[in-house]
C-alpha cells in the first residue's frame, strides 16, 4: 500500500515566491507555511533572486515547481538541465520537485507552454520511461501535475485522471493536483471535475495548487491573475476530504497583487476545510462563473520572468 | 498491380479496397506538427498547411479534427488558435518586460515588429526564459538597414536601437549572472601595496560581472530615467561617442560613464594586457602621458570600489584578493 503523499509532509498552506514580493518578505518575515518557486528561475541565478531564496530558505520550507522538463516531449531529456535542478534541489533543501504532465517543445525548440500530449497507450508508456530516468537522476520521487489545457486529441484512449492513476502506480511518482486545471480543463473538455477529483488516487497527491483563471466565455484560460473562484472551492474540499489534507498553494502570476492579499487568498483554504463539518459529501461544481470580457490580454501560465534592477 | 493485370487469368479477382482504420501518428509526428501549427508565423491555418507540418501530418484544416477533436464550444483550429496566441503572446511580453527602454523609444507597435521577427528567426531553444533575448541585440545589427542620420548631432535610429537593446540586455546578464557580493574581490589598498616598480607588469583579474560598451549615444542616461523615474517620453539622446564600464555591487547593476582614454585603457588590461602595455595603448590613442599618470590611482581606486576587479597577477607570483 503507497504511504500517504508518497511519505511526503503535509506543510499547510505556502504561496508561489514572485520577484515583486522579494522585499516584502525579506523586511517582515510573513507567517506563511512555506513556499514554491518557480526552478527555472533560479537555478542559473547568480544575482540577487539567489541570494533572496537562499534566506528565505533558510527561514521556510522551500518546494521546487518547474516548467521546462518537458516529460512528455520526444525530444531527448535535458541532462543538463536535470543536473542542474538538482544541484539546486539540493542546496535550497527542496521538500520536493515538481513539474507538469506535459511537452514544452520538440526539434529543440522550447515553446515555453504545457503542452497537452494525447492519452493512450503508448504515451504513458513513454511518459513512464521517463519519470522513471528523471527519479534515477534526481534521486527522489518526482512529482507531476495536471496541467490546463485547450485541445485534446483523437488519439486519446482514455480519461486524464485515469492517465494519471496509471502514470503514477507505473513509474512510482508523486501527483501534484491543480484544481484550478481541474476546473479549466473540465469547460474547455466537456467532462466533470468531480468525478475527475473523484478518481484520481488520492494516496498519490502530495500537492495541492490553486489559482483563477479568466473566463472568455467559450473556454477558460489559466492566466492565475485574479482570486480562486467558488467552484474551484468546491473541488478543493472534495479534494481535502479524499486526501485528508495535503501542502495547498496559491498561485498567483499576473496582475499580482500586494503581498498581504496574496495571503489572504490563501487563508481561505481554512475556512473552506472548515465548511466540511456541515457538508454533505456530494459537492458540485455548478456554481456560477462572473464572465469577463473576452478581449482583455489572456496568456495562459507560465510567463514568470525576472527583470534586471539596474541605476 | 496495373490495369492491364485484368486479362491475366491468374490474377485474383478483384476485390473493393477497403482502407483499415489508419494508426493514430506516432507521438512524435503530433507534437512535430502541433509546434509546426502553433508557431506558424501566418497562424494556425497556414500552419496546418505548411511542409513542415505536412511533412509530419498531411492533412488539410479540414481535416484537422483527425488529430484534434473540438469540443462543444470550440472548433478544432479554434483550440489550437489558444496556443497559438499564447506562443507569441508571452514571449512579446517577456521581452518586453526585459527591454523597456527600447520600447519607450521606439514605440510599443515597432517594438512588437522588431520582437516578432527576432522570435522568428531565433526561436527559443533554453528552457530558461533568461537567454530568450540572448540574440536580440546581434538580431537588429543582422537586419540593421542602411539609414544615415539626419544630421550629425541626431543619433540614427539604427544605432539608437542596437545601444538600447546592447545596453538592456547587458543590465539583465550583469543583474542574474554570476557576481562577487559572497566572495572576495580586489580592494584599493591592495593595489596601493604594489611596489611601484612592479606596476608595468601588472595584470588584473576583472569580475564576472564587469562589461565594457561603446556605444553612440549616451542611453544609459535614457533608459535611467525611463526604468528608474518612469519618463516614458524622456528627449531620445543626441549623438555622443559614449563609453561605459558595467558591474555589480549590492545586486544593483551599476554603470560608469568612461572617458576614451580609460575606455581605451580597460579594453587592454581586460584582455589581459600588463599594465605598462595597456597604458601605451592610451597614450598611442592620444592621451597625455602625464596627466594619464597622475590620473591613474585615483581612478583605479574607484574601480577597485566598483568593482572592476576580482585580483591582480604578477608575473612569478599570483596575488589573489584578500591574501
Amino acid at each position: 500500500m503507497t504511504v500517504a503523499r508518497l511519505g511526503h509532509p503535509h506543510l499547510g498552506l505556502g504561496l508561489g515566491l514572485r520577484s515583486v514580493h522579494f522585499s516584502h518578505i525579506l523586511a517582515h518575515q510573513p507567517d506563511v507555511d512555506w513556499f514554491e518557486i518557480i526552478s527555472e528561475n533560479f537555478m542559473d541565478s547568480g544575482g540577487r533572486p539567489r541570494y533572496v531564496l537562499d534566506q528565505i530558505a533558510e527561514r521556510y520550507p522551500i518546494v521546487m515547481h518547474g516548467v521546462s522538463m518537458s516529460i512528455g516531449s520526444t525530444d531527448p531529456l535535458n541532462l543538463d538541465y536535470l543536473r542542474r535542478l538538482k544541484q539546486l534541489a539540493d542546496a535550497v533543501n527542496a521538500r520536493w520537485v515538481s513539474d507538469h504532465v506535459c511537452w514544452t517543445g520538440v526539434a529543440g525548440i522550447n515553446a515555453h507552454d504545457l503542452l497537452p500530449i494525447p492519452l493512450n497507450e503508448e504515451t504513458l508508456r513513454h511518459v513512464v520511461g521517463r519519470i522513471r530516468t528523471v527519479q534515477e537522476i534526481l534521486e527522489r520521487p518526482l512529482v507531476l501535475e495536471n496541467p490546463s489545457s485547450y485541445v485534446t486529441f483523437a488519439s486519446s484512449t482514455m480519461p486524464e485522471w485515469e492517465f494519471l492513476r496509471l502514470m503514477a502506480a507505473e513509474a512510482d511518482c508523486g501527483l501534484l493536483l491543480d484544481v484550478n486545471n481541474v476546473y479549466v480543463s473540465s469547460v474547455n473538455h466537456d467532462f466533470d471535475p468531480v468525478e475527475y477529483v473523484r478518481s484520481v488516487p488520492a494516496e498519490r497527491i502530495v500537492q495541492c495548487h490553486l489559482a483563477g483563471h479568466t473566463n472568455c466565455r467559450t473556454h477558460l484560460i489559466d492566466t492565475h491573475d485574479g482570486p480562486v473562484i467558488d467552484p474551484v472551492w468546491d473541488l478543493y474540499r472534495l479534494l481535502h476530504r479524499r486526501t485528508g489534507g495535503v501542502s495547498t498553494l496559491l498561485e498567483w502570476d499576473a496582475k499580482i497583487p500586494e503581498f498581504p492579499v496574496l495571503h489572504a487568498e490563501v487563508l481561505k483554504a481554512r475556512e473552506q476545510v472548515s465548511l466540511l463539518a456541515g457538508e454533505s459529501a456530494s459537492p458540485s461544481a455548478s456554481a456560477s462563473i462572473p464572465h469577463v470580457d473576452p478581449r482583455s490580454a489572456t496568456v495562459p501560465h507560465p510567463a514568470s520572468f525576472v527583470v534586471a534592477e539596474a541605476e | 498491380m496495373n490495369g492491364n493485370s485484368r486479362d491475366n487469368p491468374i490474377d485474383p479477382p478483384i476485390v473493393p479496397q477497403i482502407d483499415p482504420p489508419s494508426a493514430p501518428p506516432p507521438l512524435a509526428q503530433i507534437q512535430k506538427w502541433m509546434q509546426a501549427v502553433i508557431t506558424h508565423v501566418e497562424g494556425v491555418t497556414a500552419g496546418i498547411e505548411s511542409e513542415t507540418a505536412r511533412e509530419q501530418i498531411n492533412i488539410t484544416p479540414d481535416e484537422v479534427e483527425q488529430v484534434v477533436t473540438r469540443s462543444q464550444a470550440l472548433s478544432s483550429i479554434q483550440r489550437l488558435q489558444i496556443y497559438a496566441h499564447a506562443y507569441t503572446a508571452r514571449l512579446l511580453e517577456c521581452l518586453r518586460e526585459e527591454f523597456p527602454a527600447l520600447r519607450a523609444a521606439i514605440g510599443d507597435e515597432t517594438f512588437d515588429a522588431f520582437a516578432f521577427g527576432y522570435l522568428q528567426r531565433y526561436p527559443s531553444q533554453s528552457y530558461t526564459l533568461a537567454h530568450l533575448a540572448g540574440k536580440f541585440p546581434q538580431f537588429l545589427r543582422e537586419t540593421r538597414p542602411n539609414l544615415a542620420a539626419e544630421n550629425e548631432n541626431s543619433v540614427g535610429w539604427p544605432d539608437l536601437l542596437i545601444d538600447l537593446a546592447t545596453l538592456e540586455r547587458t543590465y539583465s546578464e550583469v543583474f542574474d549572472g554570476p557576481g562577487v557580493e559572497q566572495g572576495e574581490r580586489l580592494q584599493a589598498e591592495e593595489l596601493m601595496r604594489i611596489p611601484p616598480d612592479r606596476w608595468p607588469e601588472v595584470q588584473l583579474q576583472f569580475v564576472p560581472c564587469f562589461r565594457l560598451l561603446e556605444l553612440q549615444s549616451p542611453v544609459h542616461e535614457y533608459a535611467t530615467a525611463v526604468r528608474q523615474e518612469g519618463e516614458l517620453d524622456a528627449p531620445l539622446p543626441d549623438a555622443r561617442k559614449t563609453y561605459l564600464g558595467i558591474t555589480r555591487r549590492d545586486y544593483m547593476v551599476r554603470r560608469y560613464p568612461l572617458s576614451a582614454v580609460q575606455f581605451t585603457l580597460l579594453t587592454a588590461l581586460h584582455r589581459g594586457a600588463p599594465l605598462a602595455d595597456a597604458l601605451e595603448q592610451a597614450i598611442d590613442a592620444g592621451a597625455d602621458v602625464e596627466a594619464l599618470l597622475s590620473q591613474l590611482p585615483e581612478w583605479f581606486e574607484m574601480w577597485a570600489a566598483a568593482p572592476f576587479f576580482l585580483g591582480i597577477e604578477l608575473p612569478e607570483a599570483k596575488v589573489a584578493a584578500g591574501e
